[in-house]
């Protein structure tokens, strides 16, 4: 979408919008933004293309795509067409409307040519026009001649222009009703030189022209598509329900979009799969920053496995040693300049020169640009990792380590999950990566401590028991943890025997405390992954926990927080002692009833860790999804050992950390075990009042231990320019990056402060943010009735809600477990925005024509799947839909869907009412169900990090349907908490509020 | 020499202590903010000189109480109650996991408790040479 030079209140420094940028993720209607039109270079930096000083007459961004009827855009032609259009106010519509097919030529090029203009003060007439375009959304073609028409009127109209407008957007559904000036006429009368007489009327009416996205005309009217997009709110005359149409609310329906303009804007930046920031663009000034409501920092992941497989180049600077600033130890990157015919090399960091050491010296050439430039990635590419040498190491690299608890108490073995975790090693003991280094180890429990001697002369692992639970001490301390290519065949003897060994055992207590401190014993020398199966609630000997959370008057008083955070100083202090000796910990939790996962998912929390909880597990139904996530958990590349600190320039510091990992000092982070699928966020701030440079540089430095045995350092450089208009930090803003950190935020002070408090902080932000961005522009506009928002935030309200309504943070005690809540806390501190966003705002899809229609080759069936609003208007009772939120899915079966259909795939008759949570999601023997299944499959694929199962639910199934899927259709309103329109209103009126 | 006199050198002792446990905690939390010492060093000096400092702080009230210094008593009170507050909520101790983020609380805090014990120290000097002045008085 194009600037439109009038909205903007002064000379803005990015004048254009980025044409870079944000719209990018501007959706469904595939506007052509892009058009390169007069817009010059790819920064968006650039003014010149729409400045109302340059030629008024065209505006390069609105040029409108291929199928425009006038040739080249002169800007004479343009002045000339629009005249035989509009012979008369009360004739035009012939002319201008055509056939339906030809309205879209037809249509734009009125536009177009004023589109240039609107930094104009437009004389009175122009005015009427503009409003006019309340552009058909879809096709219609009446709605095309009725702006015509209107279009034409002169000043006589003027008076009664508002209210007309309304009728109109009510109709079509508005996708995105940017408020865009276009005064079709003003080039062909070359009035817009007028003097602005009737200035303010204009403005008023300017406001009101709206466009509506969607329809095929919008190809060119994009083009004109104004600063921000606004969403009408106000009552609309002519209708009788006030509000909004829920229909042309925005929703991302495609999921997480990327941000280009942090690429386009500095094409050596690393990835933005590694690194988001919040906004593009650094404010440069306090009182800038003071006015952006919304987070300022990044998202970093910095192992992210890159969807095309890239891999990251590996560097290695031999006997020289790795290259970085004396000063500020910045790695060499793409952003450093070298000067002095090559002897010198300047940080972009701290600005500080630094020599060229002789091993790493290369003549410039004219451009001051190193000859081996092409044979340097780490010039070249904004992510390389380096092999450390020796004085990375403090110690012998580590070998990979896992160490497994294993709970072994009545409940593990009754509910299967001993078996499963036992095969599930058992398979996974090829792949673990390290080999033939990796080290491994086995510890049960119960009400005592069982040790397992696996020395490779044994043939069967020795037992010991320990049943002192005050004093513990390890036995052998040199045999538990063993060599696993050496000990082979005694780790599958243990394994293949672990389960049978427990299946008499009926002893219900859990020494669960007692067993993690031998476990520490045992591991702190050499440090690794710590693997916890927990089924019950630790019982016995320290770091016993009692139940709690049961209690729903806690619920809304100053203990209400408490319930969220470990109970006992026991887990926290271990989680310090265990990240101290470079033990990660990932807990496995089963449980039906109460296991204090707040202060288990503390352990994790703390060293990096993560957390998955399988309520009620059942090896039969559930095993599928812990053999798979514990597979991935044992199998994925993971960096051991590792610290991570994020550099930036002068300036600008980082202030907070938010994520699982523990702070070594103010700003390293510290990681035993970290690897592809955890992400970090991190805040700065501004440390002086005022940003003297033009861009600011942030260096993310990553150094582990490969499998491998290798020290490694990957280091992720980006660049973002600094701003001195608040205009430009919304439009560079990212809405997932921004969700992400507001996520963390909003779960960190439920650890401190009631939900309510933590629900509120955020929509208080979100209103902070839209009633700034709307003082930006509410100066020029009167936008009365008129919800504005940036297009880059369009999501930003939805989102919002999604988050309010997410697990963590919904309702009170009756709305979620309390272990759900703390458990769904502590993975959303982990994700990476794509999954974040995926988890806020799930797809749901009606696949039933997919499955019916489509063509058995699978290429081709994506048209028949249709993603659908998460409402609860959207479920066609005929239909069978798909909701996926990444942590599984759920199938659920119109009330008159097909029952044919339905025995076929899940092999009972579904009207007899089978009970749904107990069949086994499986393929049949017939094409439908097999095509479900490759369905299925292909999404599980699409994110490897979990395992979704596939829950079955039957429209009108009383308590499971609301639990499953009712609660977590985002726009409908639940409970206490708002659906989408309410939201938005609620939001329009707290924006007006003191606005 | 009187009774008062006595027991206002013991409170000065008694504060000139206290002050150095404070001084020395918010010499810890300044290594731990320039990156001198690492956060479980730092935890587990400040945590071993916690107790400490709430007991003398103790003692020193008691003192006040039993010397019937009734406004030093009511003065170094609010104190005590805000230890007594902590230890009951088991927050008294520093959490070495979230150092970080509380580092700018726990500092603050500690700065507060520094400049409530210096104030009470000039009293208490003031004290002490009012009582001696008035000794002199008395022979005279």
């Amino acid at each position: 979408m194009q600037p439109m030079g009038n909205e903007k209140p002064g000379p803005p420094s990015f004048p254009g919008r980025p044409i870079v940028s944000p719209f990018v993720a501007s959706p469904p209607t595939g506007m052509p933004f892009s058009s390169p039109g007069p817009v010059p270079g790819p920064t968006g930096y650039d003014a010149s293309g729409y400045r109302n000083t340059a030629p008024a007459r065209f505006n390069g961004p609105a040029i409108p795509p291929p199928p425009l009827p006038y040739g080249p855009p002169a800007a004479n032609s343009y002045q000339r067409f629009p005249t035989p259009q509009f012979p008369s106010f009360a004739q035009p519509v012939p002319p201008l409307g055509g056939p339906p097919s030809s309205g879209q030529p037809t249509f734009p090029s009125n536009f177009i040519p004023g589109a240039g203009q609107q930094t104009m003060p437009p004389p009175p007439s122009y005015h009427l026009q503009p409003q006019i375009p309340s552009v058909p959304m879809g096709p219609p073609p009446p709605s095309v001649d009725l702006p015509a028409a209107r279009a034409n009127a002169p000043q006589s109209t003027l008076p009664g222009v508002p209210s007309m407008q309304y009728p109109y957007r009510q109709a079509d559904p508005i996708p995105q009703v940017p408020a865009v000036q276009t005064s079709p006429f003003v080039a062909q009368r070359g009035g817009y030189a007028a003097p602005p007489l009737a200035a303010p009327m204009g403005l008023s009416l300017r406001e009101q022209m709206q466009y509506s996205a969607g329809g095929p005309p919008m190809g060119s009217l994009q083009g004109l598509i104004e600063e921000f997009n606004s969403l009408s709110v106000g009552s609309v005359p002519g209708s009788v329900e006030p509000g909004v149409d829920s229909k042309s609310l925005p929703r991302p329906l495609d999921g997480d979009v990327l941000p280009q303009s942090f690429m386009e804007n500095y094409p050596l930046n690393c990835d933005p799969l590694y690194f988001r920031l919040t906004t593009s663009a650094i404010p440069s000034s306090q009182s800038l920053l003071s006015r952006w409501h919304l987070p300022l920092g990044v998202v970093v992941h910095p192992l992210a496995e890159s969807p095309n497989g890239e891999e990251v180049p590996v560097v290695n600077f031999g006997a020289g040693g790795i290259v970085r600033c004396r000063r500020c130890r910045t790695y060499v990157n793409p952003y450093v300049t070298f000067s002095e015919s090559g002897r010198k090399w300047r940080c972009n960091i701290c600005s500080l020169l630094n020599d060229v050491s002789g091993e790493y010296y290369a003549q410039l050439d004219a451009n001051n640009i190193r000859i081996d430039i092409n044979q340097r990635p780490e010039l070249t590419k904004g992510s390389v990792e380096y092999v450390a040498p020796a004085e990375y190491m403090v110690r012998p690299p580590m070998p990979p380590l896992y160490f497994f608890l294993i709970d072994v108490s009545v409940t593990a073995v009754r509910s299967g999950m001993l078996e499963v975790v036992a095969k599930t090693i058992k398979s996974c003991l090829d792949e673990l990566p390290g080999s033939p280094r990796t080290q491994i180890g086995f510890l049960t429990f119960d009400s005592t401590l069982h040790f397992y001697n696996m020395k490779s002369s044994l043939t069967q692992p020795q037992m010991m028991v320990v049943s002192d639970l005050d004093d513990i001490f390890v036995p052998l301390p040199d045999d538990l943890l063993v060599n696993l290519s050496e000990s082979r065949s005694v780790v599958d003897a243990f394994l293949d025997s672990l389960p049978s060994m427990f299946q008499d055992n009926v002893n219900v207590e859990s020494a669960f405390g007692p067993a993690l401190k031998a476990a520490f014993m045992v591991m702190n020398r050499l440090g690794g992954k710590l693997l916890i199966f927990q089924s019950t609630l630790p019982s016995l000997g320290v770091g016993r926990l009692r139940l709690r959370g049961d209690d729903s008057r806690v619920y809304g008083t100053d203990k209400e927080p408490a319930l969220r955070t470990p109970e006992d100083p026991f887990y926290k202090q271990m989680a310090a002692d265990l990240t101290k000796f470079q033990i990660g910990v990932n807990v496995y939790a089963f449980s039906d009833n109460y296991t204090d996962i707040a202060s288990l998912g503390t352990l994790a929390k703390y060293t990096g860790g993560q957390l998955q909880y399988y309520p009620s597990f059942r090896g039969s139904l559930h095993g599928e999804r812990l053999r798979h996530e514990l597979a991935r958990d044992l199998t994925r590349e993971t960096a051991w050992e590792a610290v991570m600190r994020i550099r930036c320039g002068k300036g600008v510091r980082f202030t907070t950390y938010h994520g699982n990992f523990m702070l070594r000092s103010t700003d390293l982070l510290s990681l035993p075990a970290v690897d592809c699928d955890k992400a970090f966020a991190a805040q700065f701030a501004l440390e002086e009042t005022l940003l003297t440079t033009q861009t600011v540089y942030f260096q993310v430095a990553l150094l582990y231990t490969s499998s491998s045995g290798e020290r490694r350092i990957r280091v992720h450089t980006a660049a973002a320019p600094v701003v001195t208009d608040l205009g430009d930090m919304y439009r560079q803003a990212d809405v997932g990056a921004i969700m992400s950190l507001f996520s963390r935020l909003a779960i960190e002070k439920t650890l401190s402060y009631k939900l309510e408090d933590a629900r509120q902080s955020v929509q208080m932000r979100i209103v902070k943010a839209l009633k700034e961005y709307r003082n930006l522009y509410a100066v020029q506009h009167r936008l009365a009735g008129r919800l504005i928002y940036p297009e880059s935030l369009k999501f930003l309200p939805l989102y919002g809600l999604a988050l309010l309504k997410s697990i963590p943070l919904r309702g009170g005690f009756a709305d979620a477990h309390l272990d759900e809540r703390c458990a769904t806390g502590y993975t959303v501190m982990n994700l990476p925005v794509k999954r974040l966003l995926k988890l806020l705002y799930p797809s749901l899809i009606q696949i039933d024509d997919y499955l019916v229609k489509a063509p058995d080759d699978a290429r081709d069936g994506e048209n028949y799947l249709r993603k659908v609003p998460l409402a609860a208007e959207n479920l066609n009772p005929k239909g069978l839909y798909l909701y996926d939120d990444g942590l599984r899915f759920i199938l659920w079966f119109g009330r008159m869907f097909a029952s044919d259909i339905a025995s076929d795939l899940l092999g009972v008759d579904i009207n007899s009412l089978p009970d749904l949570s107990q069949i086994n999601f499986c393929a049949r023997e017939n094409k439908i169900s097999r095509k479900l299944m490759e369905l299925v499959k292909r999404f599980r694929e699409a994110d490897p990090s979990n395992y979704q199962l596939c829950h079955i639910v039957r429209q009108g199934e009383r308590v499971r349907e609301g639990s499953l899927l009712l609660v977590n259709l985002v726009e409908d309103q639940i409970g206490g908490a708002s659906g989408y329109v309410d939201w938005i209103l609620q939001i329009h009126r707290q924006v007006q509020q003191s606005a | 020499m009187g009774i008062d006199l006595v027991s206002l050198l013991v409170s000065f002792l008694i504060i000139i202590a206290l002050l150095a446990l404070v001084v020395y905690q918010l010499m810890c939390l300044a290594d731990l903010e320039f990156d001198y010492i690492n956060p479980y060093d730092s935890a587990s000096r400040i945590n071993k000189v916690v107790l400490p400092e709430f007991i003398t702080q103790g003692a020193l009230c008691l003192v006040f109480l039993l010397t019937g210094n009734w406004l030093l008593f009511l003065l170094s009170s609010p104190y005590l109650y805000y230890n007594v507050r902590l230890y009951m909520r088991r927050q008294h101790l520093v959490d070495v996991t979230e150092i970080f983020n509380l580092l700018n609380w726990e500092k603050k805090q500690r700065l507060i408790k520094l400049v409530y014990i210096v104030v009470l120290l000039f009293f208490c000097i003031f004290w002490m040479i009012w009582t001696v002045l008035e000794d002199h008085d008395d022979e005279l």
